[in-house]
């Protein structure tokens, strides 16, 4: 298979696809750096076109052609992106996806982040895909049929964004319970946040996620790794509530996260972890409490630039 | 084969796999031309030199991308460095080598073998990442987008947030490759000094046909004079692949000094910066010169309340960037015209900027269907303000029926007047 070196196109093995992506004005937020909106919409889009460069559909749902017979389309069940260095206005950015399979009935796609000047890896996600039927809308155990249309795409051998034991991308989200810190009632899809099958974007739950964020942990901290479990869809005409509340890790006390105790941990080792907050989230339907999807993130310390 | 010795200095592998060697076949003879950089591998020392032409070379984190890594390689490191590499030791450097490669091959390569499933893109190979460029004499500044899948709409098109996200881009783009930015954000260094900043007051977009995903926008735009003291910056969107106009647009722009927010006369040396860059032509977009009605609750017969601006929606000096708005309006357009007719034309008057905290109302009222000689057009006059009561744009906008567009309208690119 010729290897296409431009913006975008598989790799030389057919197994992955790259493209580069240069870091537009308004794409940057009150930070001078990319938005993780931004990141999580360039994740979509190059999932999207590797999707396409493969021969899937291109009607945003990126299936193959037994899945569009099947009536069989793609969800997100969860997500998990995290950010070592936020690229910045006119910064050329290189991103590698591919996809593998997961377990029985789902899919996982993976990404690598590159900062083309420099060659680093400026972030990594993951996420997990599960199939449903278009019409009744219940989740479908992939088959052996379908499986085998889409596995020729994928690495022989098991790839993995997040190859480290017990990573951040595995950790369970409890659900976020009384007392809530922060909230953001009433928000509303635009018209705006509606991809092309007028269903409320995926990454719309990140900035509502984010909302219920307050200004002093936006002005002080950048957000470095975020993880959402999707549970049930939004409608245009939806309200939605968005919670936040501190995630308390064991044993540890309320703002800091715990150290590991040593006594050679240093005044400066515990002052990193008061740099770092951590939450747990919870985005529900305002009419009825009923869950759509939960969350956790990590926020350090902005560095200075 | 020179070429041959060209690539060689980049793969400095004994052992090269098959695709490497295809790689090799593909590249042809003599130099590679850039269209601005020139490779010429020089037989001598059988190192490369890199000639860049006159325009500078886009600097692009921080680096000149593509200077660098070219400049890096001789086929003389090659030869001296490490004992035979394998493939493995490859792997670290070759995001660097890639770097390297892409430049090489977007000019070399003539052939797709691979399923083209997005359409040709002859001006990616002079400007690869789309930064854009100043043409026609340098007074016209000209930047690509590819319209990517996120920035479609629940109308499968680009929606015109995106259009004019593209067009406050290649705004900024401009003044920063004509060396007109001081900040930033479009203040000249000698306004700069005097504390003085332009103001957008009033806009026009006109859309014949808005992009889908895969499409290639090419955005010219340029400055002009507008009165004694003002600045009209206009906008030609373009298919860059088959030269069609999809939008024109043209904006107004006073200067206001930042710490008094009073309106200024453009001081004597601004005008010396900024005049040589101004061309000398008509509006691209004929001028709406109709009164912006202010409506009120007894005149307008959709609301939408309790608008809060989201952390997404603000830029970087906490202000809401001036494109949420048209969404803010278009919010409060009933859903039954959202959903069948598609805007085509709108005209803003920017009165005051709003940041986070504040609470906005989006007031719209029909104000004519089919009264304007095409059947089926419909017309709104809309106002955004704080629930307060200040007010902080007001617009009028078209629809026309989706699907309904006029064929085989291609417009010329009007004649630009040097």
């Amino acid at each position: 298979m010729v290897n296409r070196l431009r913006l975008g196109g598989l790799t030389e093995d057919g197994f992955s696809y790259k493209e580069k992506f240069i870091i537009r004005g308004f794409e940057v937020g009150i930070n001078k750096i990319a938005t993780i909106e931004t990141i999580a919409n360039l994740l979509q889009e190059v999932g999207s076109n590797h999707a396409q460069s493969v021969g899937f559909s291109t009607d945003g749902f990126g299936t193959s052609p037994t899945m569009r017979k099947l009536h069989l389309i793609w969800v997100t069940a969860r997500m998990h992106i995290e950010v070592y260095k936020y690229p910045a206005w006119r910064d050329v950015i290189e991103i590698e996806t591919w996809c593998q399979n997961e377990g029985r009935i789902g899919t996982r796609r993976d990404w690598i982040l590159n900062d083309v000047a420099t060659g680093e890896v400026f972030g990594r996600a993951t996420s997990k895909w599960v199939m449903m039927n278009q019409d009744t809308r219940r989740m479908q155990k992939v088959s052996d049929d379908v499986k085998e249309e889409y596995l020729v795409f994928c690495p022989r051998e098991p790839r993995l964004a997040f190859p480290e034991k017990n990573n951040k991308s595995l950790k369970r989200i409890a659900k976020l319970e009384d007392p809530v810190r922060y909230s953001k009632l009433g928000l509303k899809p635009r018209r705006a946040d509606l991809d092309m099958n007028q269903h409320v974007n995926n990454v719309t739950y990140i900035g509502w996620v984010l909302e219920s964020i307050p200004k002093e942990i936006i002005d002080t901290h950048e957000l470095q790794a975020i993880t959402l479990d999707y549970r049930r869809e939004c409608q245009q005409y939806n309200v939605v509530d968005s919670l936040t509340g501190l995630e308390l890790t064991e044993g540890s006390k309320m703002v800091s996260v715990g150290t590991n105790g040593s006594a050679t941990a240093t005044a400066t080792t515990r002052e990193d972890d008061h740099d770092c907050h951590r939450f747990l989230h919870l985005l529900r339907l305002s009419s009825d409490g009923r869950e759509i999807n939960r969350g956790r993130t990590e926020w350090r310390k902005k560095p200075t630039r | 084969m020179v070429a041959t010795a060209a690539t060689s200095s980049f793969f400095p592998i004994t052992s090269s796999p098959d695709s490497i060697d295809s790689k090799n076949k593909k590249l042809g003879n003599g130099s590679t031309n850039l269209g601005g950089i020139k490779l010429k591998p020089s037989a001598s020392s059988g190192s490369l030199q890199v000639k860049a032409n006159a325009q500078a070379p886009p600097k692009i984190n921080g680096t000149t991308v593509v200077m660098t890594p070219v400049e890096g390689f001789t086929s003389e490191d090659a030869a001296s460095s490490l004992p035979p590499r394998t493939f493995i030791n490859q792997l670290p450097d070759w995001s660097m080598l890639l770097a390297a490669i892409t430049t090489i091959f977007l000019a070399a390569e003539k052939q797709w073998m691979m399923l083209d499933w997005k359409p040709r893109r002859p001006d990616m190979l002079i400007d690869p990442f789309g930064i854009g460029r100043i043409v026609q004499d340098g007074l016209v500044f000209r930047q690509n987008f590819s319209i990517r899948s996120y920035e479609i709409g629940a109308d499968r098109t680009a929606s015109i947030e995106t259009l004019m996200n593209h067009l406050q881009e290649t705004a900024i783009n401009h003044c920063k490759s004509a060396g007109l930015l001081g900040d930033g954000f479009g203040a000249t260094p000698g306004m700069c000094k005097k504390n003085l900043i332009w103001v957008v007051t009033r806009m026009q977009v006109v859309v014949d046909r808005y992009p889908t995903w895969g499409d290639v926008v090419q955005v010219d735009t340029w400055v002009s004079a507008s009165g004694k003291n003002g600045m009209r910056r206009d906008w030609l969107v373009s298919n860059s692949k088959t030269g069609e106009i999809l939008t024109r647009a043209s904006s107004v722009w006073v200067m206001m000094n930042k710490l008094t927010r009073r309106l200024s006369k453009i001081p004597e040396e601004v005008r010396g910066e900024i005049e040589p860059h101004f061309m000398n032509s008509d509006p691209v977009v004929a001028e709406d010169n109709r009164k912006l009605v202010k409506l009120d609750d007894s005149t307008a017969q959709y609301v939408r309340k309790g608008l809060t601006p989201r952390w997404s929606d603000l830029d970087v000096n906490q202000h809401v960037n001036n494109v949420k708005y048209v969404g803010w309006i278009l919010e409060s357009t009933p859903l039954g015209i959202v959903e069948s007719h598609e805007l085509c034309s709108m005209t803003l008057e920017y009165r005051r900027e709003c940041g986070r905290d504040s609470v906005l109302q989006s007031l719209t009222a029909v104000s004519g269907v089919g009264n304007l000689g095409n059947m089926g057009e419909i017309e709104c006059q809309h106002l955004l303000q704080l629930e307060e009561g200040s007010e902080i744009v007001r617009g009028r906008t078209q629809w026309r029926p989706k699907n309904a567009k006029s064929f085989g309208k291609m417009d010329q690119v009007p004649a630009q007047s040097a």
